[in-house]
């Protein structure tokens, strides 16, 4: 089977675009299947993640899935971030390090996940940002990892890599799964068959959690949305047919034509961004109990 | 009341990374003990170099489900964390609050139903 993909950015046509492969794919079993790029001429890096989630199903299926007709220009950008070294390719060294590169982990893997934040946080390519951001950003991005871990059961693991972009003083950087997603969490926890946006919005109102047993919880999306306002960046949350987004603007979600199988976030900030994340003054102890 | 026993999550847990919902529980299940002995007890986060909301939900935030609001004040103490990680522990704590006072409504919350699609 041969399927054509177009240019792939981090926007609603490009998660469409992904998720129309796993429409066409689904029921897919030890089949030869053929992505072929030759009408790619530009992919976000970034979106190696998600459309990884999308590979990830293939392969647990036992299809051998394979990339062909790759324009220089894409290829240079998927062996740079080493996405293309999951279907045996050599890797291209970033020699502008402005690269975090596309890593599978385990759902349990949240120590090495920040072991791998450590690493490429530093890359001569990523501009230095404040102390604040820096930490705020990589507790952000532990907050959707763990999240993932819990939430998704997904045995196929996690998905995640980053880019630089220094013209934009911007970097995204997108986690992915191959999980149940948003949508049905909400279901089995509410026991009401809502939609793929109203399950997103759910899960973002703050104390909204749909973790078993009986602890609260639900701050780590309101937390993300919170940052993400101060910085002046960019959140999606793309889940089954929810393609959510939020900046300073305002936020909205749009119904895909496609389902996405699984959950994916992707996280843009501003680097340039020097607020002190701190809002009130120093809090004793008893302001906090 | 006797002098304050000190919880070191750093050694607790064996890492400095508080990040896991297990670690989390960790805390919680020595912390919870101690608190029902009528015992004092400072947490100290002292070389901690990660924290998130996840793990404060289930070390602390929990707490609000065995004991009242000033038990935990009388009790409680927490140290060694920078003004920002209080603030995260302040909404983690409020959050639970609210979760425990209301639990039900809270989770229904304005869900709407949409039988038309997908």
């Amino acid at each position: 089977m041969e399927l054509n993909l177009g240019t792939i950015r981090s926007d609603l046509s490009g998660f469409n675009t992904i998720s129309n492969i796993a429409k066409q794919t689904k029921d897919s079993f030890l089949n030869s299947i053929e992505l072929n790029f030759s009408y790619c001429s530009f992919f976000e890096a970034n979106m190696a993640a998600p459309l990884y989630s999308v590979i990830a199903r293939l392969r647990d299926e036992l299809n051998d899935v394979s990339i062909n007709n790759m324009q220089s220009s894409v290829e240079t950008i998927l062996r740079k971030n080493r996405f293309l070294t999951v279907f045996n390719q050599p890797k291209l060294s970033d020699y502008n390090q402005t690269t975090l590169p596309f890593k599978i982990f385990k759902l349990t893997a949240g120590e090495q996940f920040n072991d791998y934040l450590n690493r490429y946080m530093k890359g001569k390519g990523i501009p230095t940002m404040s102390k604040a951001l820096t930490k705020r950003f990589r507790q952000s991005l532990l907050e959707i990892f763990l999240n993932a871990a819990i939430h998704s059961e997904s045995g196929l693991g996690i998905f995640v890599c980053g880019q630089f972009y220094p013209q934009k003083h911007r970097l995204d950087f997108t986690i992915s799964d191959a999980g149940i997603g948003i949508r049905e969490n909400v279901r089995r926890y509410t026991r009401r068959k809502v939609n793929s946006c109203n399950a997103i919005k759910w899960a973002l109102a703050e104390g909204h959690t749909t973790k078993s047993g009986s602890q609260p919880g639900g701050l780590g999306l309101k937390l993300l949305k919170d940052f993400v306002q101060r910085n002046k960046g960019k959140l999606q949350i793309v889940s089954n047919f929810g393609y959510y987004e939020f900046d300073a603007d305002g936020d909205f979600c749009d119904k895909m034509d496609y389902s996405f199988p699984g959950t994916c976030v992707n996280l843009e900030i501003n680097t340039t961004d020097t607020s002190s994340y701190c809002l009130s003054s120093e809090l004793n102890g008893n302001d906090i109990f | 009341m006797s002098e304050s026993i000190k919880i070191k999550v750093t050694d607790l847990i064996g890492s400095p990374l508080c990040i896991s919902a297990e670690d989390g529980q960790k805390i919680f299940d020595k912390v919870e003990k101690l608190l029902k002995e009528g015992k004092l007890v400072t947490i100290s986060f002292e070389n901690v170099t990660m924290l998130i909301s996840l793990f404060l939900n289930m070390a602390i935030g929990q707490l609000y489900g065995s004991f009242s609001e000033d038990t935990v004040r009388t009790q409680l103490k927490v140290e060694g964390l920078s003004s920002d990680d209080r603030e995260l522990l302040k909404r983690v704590v409020d959050n639970a609050k609210k979760y425990y006072a209301n639990k039900a409504s809270y989770d229904d919350a304005w869900l709407e139903e949409d039988e038309n699609e997908e």
